[in-house]
């Protein structure tokens, strides 16, 4: 049977690499788990790596060996309402609401929790696309074109996403997909903004997030995490790129 | 100022708000901060707009884009404790409906047409068309992800004890 130190320290690694996995950022990650850890009365620390996560239990004299527990990342993909019900549970912890037993049942019931309903992503995604075309001065026939161009789009990650394909060969497959139909909206010289919509059509790809995140990894001195963050958004933003290009390529579409 | 500009700044904002939603659903953000994340985007690129706007700041995108972020980061903040979520919740999805995307989407495709040029002066034109679109969206962007993270540092006690 484990001792209570490690049994914490185990629960402590899976809280932090599910806040790592969902998208927190470094900061948050250290101070969740800290304010955990005090409540235990467990002197923890924490090492972050751009894929997982190290726990490792100081002792008060210095003369007891005691374990570091080493946690993978989960692929959840970026989740805010995991994120906020985790950072919840911490602070119930450090004000002394629940105690760990009721901590751990309650972890469990938030990362089975299931995420937004597709269909309902899928249509305010598309929305909002739409709505970016409109705010680089698209026309309503751009306007429309990119809803439809983004539902499509988007759909097609979703199975893709399902189908556990690789993400960047997903990037680079909607955005093909989207652009392509954007193109043949230029091709057929539908409204009098085709520019704008084939511009608009992949910008639902962008991975913002982990941009924003990498920053604030930089400014909390985080910079593997950083420098992880912001390579893992780069490379997606090139396959994207490459996606566009290929669907204006294969409609035979003049750049400028 | 003219109704036809207020109507505008509104229709910027209105359209913002739409976007940062969307945006926000894709990030699985809880439904009840979907308004604090279109509020805080909506006034964030009306922000933008005014500053932009030749008959009245007459700024350049960057530093627009920089000040609306700061301003977007400052709501986002102080908005997240309303609706008990982290302040990144709130601030994320309003900043995504600022990125440059024309300016990114040119510089693409003035890689594509500088590469495949077969003259110099067409290579030339090019190679501008990159240098300033590419620059434009690099310098954006920076300009937007580290003022709207200044705020979450700046208010560190309320950033962090939003969900408490």
């Amino acid at each position: 049977m484990k001792n209570p130190t490690t049994s914490r320290l185990d629960f402590l690694g899976e809280y932090a690499a599910w806040l790592l996995g969902c998208g927190a950022t470094c900061i948050r990650i250290e101070k969740n788990i800290n304010r955990m850890a005090r409540a235990f009365g467990v002197d923890a620390g924490v090492a972050i790596m751009p894929r997982h996560i190290e726990i490792y239990a100081r002792s008060p004299h210095g003369d007891l060996a005691l374990p570091v527990v080493i946690r993978q990342a989960p692929h959840c993909g970026l989740n805010f309402t995991v994120n906020t019900r985790l950072s919840r549970l911490s602070w119930e912890v450090a004000d002394g609401k629940i105690g760990y037993d009721e901590a751990v049942s309650r972890f469990a019931e938030i990362t089975a929790a299931p995420p937004t309903p597709r269909n309902e992503v899928l249509l305010l995604a598309s929305m909002a696309n739409a709505s970016f075309c409109r705010l680089f001065g698209g026309d309503l026939t751009a306007v429309l074109v990119v809803f439809v161009a983004t539902l499509a789009g988007f759909k097609l990650k979703q199975m893709m996403m399902a189908d556990r394909r690789d993400i960047r060969l997903v990037f680079l497959c909607c955005a093909f997909f989207s652009a392509a139909i954007c193109a043949g909206a230029h091709i057929f010289e539908w409204g009098s903004t085709p520019e704008i919509a084939l511009g608009t059509s992949v910008l639902y790809l962008i991975p913002g997030v982990p941009y924003i995140n990498s920053v604030s990894d930089l400014l909390a001195c985080h910079y593997l995490c950083a420098f992880s963050r912001f390579v893992d958004a780069l490379v997606l933003t090139a396959c994207l790129s490459v996606g566009l290009c290929a669907g204006m390529y294969l409609l035979g579409l003049r750049m400028f | 100022m003219e109704p036809t500009l207020i109507l505008r700044i509104f229709e910027d904002g209105l359209f913002a708000a739409i976007a940062s939603i969307g945006f926000s659903s894709i990030s699985n953000t809880p439904r009840r901060a979907y308004l604090c994340c279109g509020v805080t985007a909506a006034v964030g690129h009306a922000i933008r707009f005014i500053l932009m706007e030749p008959g009245l700041a007459g700024m350049g995108i960057i530093w627009a884009s920089t000040i609306a972020a700061f301003v977007i980061g400052i709501l986002g903040v102080l908005l997240a404790p309303t609706v008990k979520c982290p302040a990144e919740v709130c601030l994320c999805p309003a900043l995504l409906p600022m990125i440059p995307g024309m300016y990114a989407y040119r510089a693409v495709a003035a890689t594509i047409s500088c590469l495949s040029a077969t003259d110099e002066p067409a290579f030339n034109h090019y190679l501008y068309l990159l240098n300033y679109n590419g620059m434009t969206c690099v310098f954006v962007i920076i300009g937007m992800v580290v003022a709207v993270n200044l705020p979450v540092f700046m208010m560190k006690r309320i950033s962090f004890q939003a969900t408490r």
